[in-house]
Formats: C-alpha cells, sequence, structure tokens
C-alpha cells in the first residue's frame, strides 16, 4: 500500500480543520484528499456507494480496500509517521471499542462541534475575504 | 595539617568515578551497537557514528556531574571520615550513572521500536474492496 484516498466532507469546518493539519504532517503513506460526493470521487471510485461517504469519513486505498467511520480514522493515523504508534494502540481489542464510540460521536456532531468552535464560520470567512 | 586526607579523599574520589564512568561508557558503546545496528537497518557507518555521539554524550554529562560534585566542604580530619565522605560521594556518582544507563537503554529500545514501525501492517482489516479506476 503506497497511498491512501481520503473521501472527506467539504461542507464541515471540523473535516476542512483536520484536512489542513494533515497537510502539514509527516506520511508513511501518501494521503490523496477527494471531497466526498464529488465527480471525481464517483469517477475514481465507480462502485462505491457514494452517499454512504458523505456520512462517515471514507479512506479507500491504492488497491481498492475500502475503510469506513472509525475504521478510517485509524487508517489516516496509521498514514502519519508521528501517529503510527497511535493508530495500533487504539486499535488493540481494549480500546477498539472506545476509539468507536468517541469517533462515531465527534463524526455525528462534526457540524455542530465545527459551529461551535467557529471553525465554520472562520472557513467562511476566509471564503470571503478570497472571493474579494 | 589534616588537608592531606582531605586531598587524598579528592583523589581516591576521582579515580574511582573516572573509572566507573569510563567503564559504563564503553560497555554501553559496545553492547549498544548491535541494537543501532539494527535500527538503521544494518547501515553500520551510521550507526558506529551514532553509537559514538550518544556515548560523547554520556562522558560530557558524567564527568560534568563529577566535577560539580566533587567539593566536599568541610575538612576530613580522620582516615573514617574520609572513607564515609567517599562513600557518599560515589554512592551519588554510582546513582548517576546508573540513570543514565537506563535513559540510553530507552533512547536504544525506542529507536528500535519506531523503526519497526515504519514497515508495519494496517491497523485494521477493510470493510470491503471497490473498483478503483485508472486515473486519466
Amino acid at each position: 500500500m503506497s497511498a491512501l484516498t481520503v473521501l472527506y466532507d467539504p461542507t464541515c469546518g471540523l473535516c476542512r480543520r483536520a484536512h489542513e493539519w494533515l497537510t502539514g504532517q509527516r506520511k508513511l503513506v501518501e494521503l490523496v484528499f477527494v471531497p466526498c460526493k464529488s465527480e471525481e470521487a464517483r469517477q475514481l471510485y465507480p462502485q462505491l456507494d457514494h452517499d454512504l461517504t458523505a456520512k462517515d469519513l471514507t479512506v479507500i486505498s491504492d488497491e481498492g480496500a475500502v475503510y469506513i467511520g472509525p475504521k478510517a480514522w485509524l487508517m489516516v493515523l496509521w498514514a502519519l509517521a508521528q501517529y503510527r504508534e497511535w493508530a495500533y494502540r487504539l486499535s488493540t481489542p481494549e480500546l477498539l471499542p472506545t476509539t468507536r464510540r468517541v469517533v462515531s460521536l465527534i463524526s455525528q456532531n462534526r457540524y455542530q462541534i465545527g459551529r461551535a468552535t467557529r471553525l465554520s464560520r472562520r472557513w467562511q470567512n476566509s471564503g470571503q475575504t478570497m472571493a474579494r | 595539617m589534616n588537608t592531606g586526607i582531605t586531598t587524598y579523599t579528592y583523589l581516591v574520589y576521582l579515580a574511582i568515578s573516572i573509572a566507573l564512568t569510563i567503564w559504563v561508557a564503553r560497555t554501553l558503546h559496545k553492547n549498544g551497537r548491535v541494537f543501532l545496528v539494527d535500527v538503521f537497518h544494518g547501515n553500520e557507518p551510521l550507526a558506529d557514528s551514532v553509537n559514538h555521539l550518544l556515548v560523547v554524550g554520556f562522558y560530557l554529562i558524567n564527568f560534568g556531574y563529577v566535577s560539580l560534585a566533587l567539593k566536599l566542604g568541610y575538612t576530613v580530619a580522620t582516615t573514617q571520615e574520609g572513607i564515609e565522605a567517599l562513600s557518599v560521594k560515589v554512592g551519588m556518582v554510582l546513582l548517576v550513572l546508573g540513570g543514565m544507563h537506563f535513559f540510553n537503554l530507552f533512547i536504544f529500545s525506542r529507536m528500535r521500536r519506531r523503526a519497526s514501525l515504519v514497515n508495519g501492517p494496517p491497523p485494521v482489516p477493510p470493510d470491503g474492496f471497490t473498483q478503483v479506476a485508472q486515473e486519466a
């Protein structure tokens, strides 16, 4: 495996902030970011259920292995040189249930979190400045 | 009149501390090499270089401590006092050496673990497989 495609939700501030953070991290596996439900995503993965990818973070390896939700988060962590150890730690049988719960909680409430931390607004503002 | 014993105490302290430091550093140097060669995937020149640098740091910290801890602050009057002063000083040096030694071991093992992670498999099995279109 040499690359992972991350189908992220471009409409959520938290996801965009995460994307920004990830681009600055040193990687052991290349990460390619494609907005979910976009034309590019549909062309890349013609057989995939794209409505599902909007509900939960989806990561697909260059060999076509699909990881959804908490597994996708773990795969992204695994791709980072600094956090690969954490990916293994969080995926042990003892911690995996907690990881799943926390990740699902964040994932389901991502718009509220983004709004509460003003990430969305900051993004809208920067969008406006760019438009000007 | 009694400064003679004090001076001897200092000299014996220095001799023991320096000998101990050299012994521990040599042990580290000799046995740490295998770890480092493994960490750097058989790149022996790099392993030797890092090994040497680690030992230099080890010497600097230990001799620094030995030198700082030399001063007794009082004149040793009897041989008994001299031996007691020596035991305290050498004991401290031994503890610092032991601490440094374990710290070095910790660094070696952490480097080894880090290196083995690079080739690690994915942490979780995939949920499924999908066809990947060839990019134009």
